[in-house]
């Protein structure tokens, strides 16, 4: 069974964003970029596959600059056979990425599509919705638990106040959620051989896709800043702190 | 000279500093009357928060009149017990004492109140697009005051140096209760003794620091890390010449597989590969260009073929970066549990080969019933040494016990010609070894300099030297 799995280069997790002071977008000069979490865990779920002998291979994908490459060979180092880089410098929308990715399929023909529930810099939740919309293929969103059973796939989803377990056809999308895996570091080893792994680059035109924009970015605020804490000097002060000015008992 | 009563003295106390800033109750004389040794039972007599420079000068200059005992305290992480009040002292916090202010871009300082913590500091460079440098796992407790009288190290010693290295000015008030602005903040002032060092790694023995100007510096970039399995403790050093020899590092850390499988018990962390092997490395550089990735990994190759290396990872984000460390950076916090007795001493790098022979053989020798764990800041030749408690020992004997052993330690220690603490400082828990290291005539020129800076003995005496 073949497995592709979309993977994006999003600033990194644990660095602190700061927003330009135009308010025109985040301030990504000098900023380490890194895989989306969300898709690292959708790697280490396709590699778990494979080890256990249900996937015979796994494609990653990735459609952002030239520089998006560095993630593919995470990827790759994590244990994917082959990347395919679709080439671009222009702004992502989930819509543009899910058409990109249906060509991708088209090609590429795999039995499961796996990608993350959302990217950590848009935040929107969509992008897999939208190919199961234009590929038809099932799709099992939030995904805690993933296991292939012949022709089908059941997926283990987090909903609101538990989980439910779908069973879906294959070929079937599963965007991830943070407790399906727990992802791996890639070995200096791995890494390695990971640079003799194919990576073919492709560009959306190649792929017949035009990357028509929908969308405009208005304005980026960062949060409110929190308020100073005080300290109360009794618990009778911070009962009637609580009680009067916060009015939370 | 009279004596003062208990009331008398929080008077006098609370006209120079205020009422609620004096205090007396139970729970805040145990917990400001110890640092993270806790080995002597906290027995101070008031606790007390001065806010400015002429109010330390007053409290000491009472003192002096009194003959009271007083105990600087900063984050009370200390690991030397330089913090402790086991004696019926008075505490000084400078935990109100933590305004930054005076930043200056062309110079590339920033004045600090000595109750600043050592990560707010962190966090203001940051904030300017600048960087200090001086880095632990206690950074979001420990205070600049306390990190100056110790001189704390840290994991980025081996690029960056010692607190010492980024204190350009300070502001101390001596034993005898004067004020001193030292330094000037200036980069090159050769006019006579540089008395500001004697105040950096003093423990508060001579006077207590008020304020400092402290340097910052670049930011380093894309700072990254490999952890590297290592079997044999005889390669640890090894690894490092070879990495060292072609690359500036940022950090290089080591620590025992025992240290690690303690961390990775907590689940907090992942662990870093299946393999597992009696050492492991953890190496920081700077990648700035694919060249300098390139270049690690053909190190890291290097290493592997000469036998020294069995396997590796690198950190390919912040986060993975940030939870490699965590496996070096969680192991002092979650051994605490076992009341380790630490040891942490140091030679000079080219040494550190034999030495840890030496120590490796006495500890194998002397503590077979005891639980060992391994770890330092091995590329500055610095060693952290810890005996875990056995649960049916109890704490005095266990003790009692490293106490003996330490003697052999020492001895090797003295034999190359290092030191009895690197970088946790003296306080009471080292002062007994301090022989070992410092010759008698400098230990006597020691005690002549607290003389006289402090000739009535009021600033945390006791500790470091006895007058
Ligand atoms: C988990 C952990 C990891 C650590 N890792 C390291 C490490 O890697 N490297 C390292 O060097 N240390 C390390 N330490 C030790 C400790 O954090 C440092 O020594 C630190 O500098 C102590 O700062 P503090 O503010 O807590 O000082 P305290 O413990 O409060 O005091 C230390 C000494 O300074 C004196 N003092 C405090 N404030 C003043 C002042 N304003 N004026 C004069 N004297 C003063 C005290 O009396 C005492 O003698 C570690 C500690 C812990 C708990």
């Amino acid at each position: 069974m073949k497995v592709l799995v979309a993977v994006k280069r999003v600033i990194d997790y644990n660095v602190k964003v700061r927003v330009k002071p135009d308010n025109s977008d985040v301030d990504l000069t000098n900023v380490k970029m890194a895989m989306n979490p969300f898709c690292e865990i959708a790697v280490e779920e396709a590699v778990r596959l494979k080890e256990k002998g249900v996937a015979t291979e796994v494609v990653v994908v990735s459609i952002g600059p030239k520089v998006a490459q560095e993630q593919i060979r995470t990827a790759l180092a994590l244990g994917a056979d082959r990347g395919i880089l679709i080439e671009t410098e222009e702004k992502l929308e989930s819509l543009t990425v899910a058409k990109l990715l249906k060509a991708v399929v088209e090609k590429e023909q795999p039995q499961l599509v796996l990608m993350g529930k959302q990217t950590i810099d848009s935040d929107n939740n969509q992008t897999g919705q939208m190919l199961g919309a234009l590929t038809n293929m099932a799709q099992g969103t939030f995904a805690s638990e993933v296991a292939v059973d012949g022709d089908k796939v059941n997926v283990t989803r987090e909903i609101d106040g538990g989980l439910r377990t779908v069973a879906l056809k294959l070929p079937a999308i599963v965007t991830t959620d943070l407790r399906l895996n727990e992802p791996r570091y890639a070995s200096l080893p791995n890494i390695m051989k990971a640079k003799r792994k194919p990576l073919d680059v492709t560009t959306p035109a190649d792929l017949g896709v035009a990357m028509t924009s929908t969308l405009s970015l208005v304005k980026v605020t960062p949060p409110a800043e929190r308020q100073a804490g005080i300290k109360v000097g009794s618990v009778e002060e911070l009962v009637e702190k609580l009680k009067n000015e916060a009015k939370v008992l | 000279m009279t004596a003062l009563t208990q009331d008398a003295l929080i008077e006098r106390l609370s006209a120079i500093v205020g009422a609620d800033k004096v205090r007396t109750d139970a729970d805040s004389l145990e917990t400001f009357g110890k640092d993270w040794t806790k080995i002597y039972a906290p027995k101070p007599t008031a606790i007390v928060f001065p806010k400015t420079t002429e109010q330390v000068r007053d409290i000491v200059l009472l003192a002096n009149e009194h003959q009271l005992a007083l105990v600087p305290s900063g984050g009370r992480t200390g690991l030397s017990a330089g913090a402790v009040a086991a004696n019926g002292e008075i505490v000084v916090a400078f935990d109100y004492m933590n305004q930054i202010s005076d930043f200056n871009a062309v110079d590339r300082t920033v004045k600090c109140g000595a109750g600043v913590i050592t990560e707010q500091l962190q966090n203001y460079a940051e904030e300017q697009g600048l960087f200090y440098p001086v880095d632990f796992a206690s950074a979001g407790s420990s205070q600049i005051g306390g990190n100056i009288s110790t001189n704390a190290g840290g994991i980025k010693v081996i690029r960056w140096g010692m607190t010492r290295d980024w204190v350009a000015g300070l502001t101390v008030v001596t034993g005898q209760g004067e004020i001193l602005r030292l330094n000037k903040d200036l980069l090159k002032n050769n006019t006579g003794y540089d008395m500001r060092q004697l105040f950096i790694g003093g423990e508060g023995t001579l006077g207590f620091i008020t304020e400092a100007t402290m340097r910052l510096t670049r930011t380093p970039k894309n700072l990254t890390v490999l952890v590297l399995a290592i079997p044999e403790l005889d390669d640890v050093m090894k690894v490092l010449n070879q990495f060292q020899g072609s690359m500036d590092l940022t950090a290089f850390e080591f620590f025992s597989d025992k240290a690690m499988r303690k961390v990775l018990a907590r689940g907090d962390v992942p662990a870093p590969f299946d393999s597992s092997a009696d050492f492991y490395a953890l190496i920081e550089f700077e990648a700035v260009t694919d060249a300098d990735m390139d270049l690690s990994m053909s190190l890291f190759e290097q290493c592997v073929e000469n036998g020294w290396v069995v396997d590796g990872v690198i950190s390919q984000s912040e986060t993975q970066a940030a939870n490699l460390w965590r496996l070096r950076e969680d192991i002092s916090e979650t051994i605490s549990e076992w009341t380790p007795y630490k040891n942490d001493i140091s030679v000079v790098v080219s040494k550190v080969p034999p030495f840890l022979n030496d120590i490796d053989e006495i500890v194998t020798r002397e503590y077979p019933d005891f639980e060992i764990i391994w770890f330092g800041h091995i590329g500055d030749g610095n060693l952290h040494l810890n005996i875990l408690k056995p649960d049916a020992l109890a704490k005095e004997e266990f003790f009692e016990r490293c106490a003996k052993v330490s003697k052999w330690v020492f001895e090797i220690v003295q034999k190359y010609d290092g030191s009895v603490s690197a970088e946790h400082g003296v306080g009471m828990t080292k002062k007994p070894y301090l022989k070992y290291t410092r010759s008698a005539a400098e230990l006597a020129y020691m005690k002549a300099v607290k003389a006289v800076f402090d000739p009535n003995n009021v600033m945390n005496p006791g500790k470091l030297v006895d007058l």
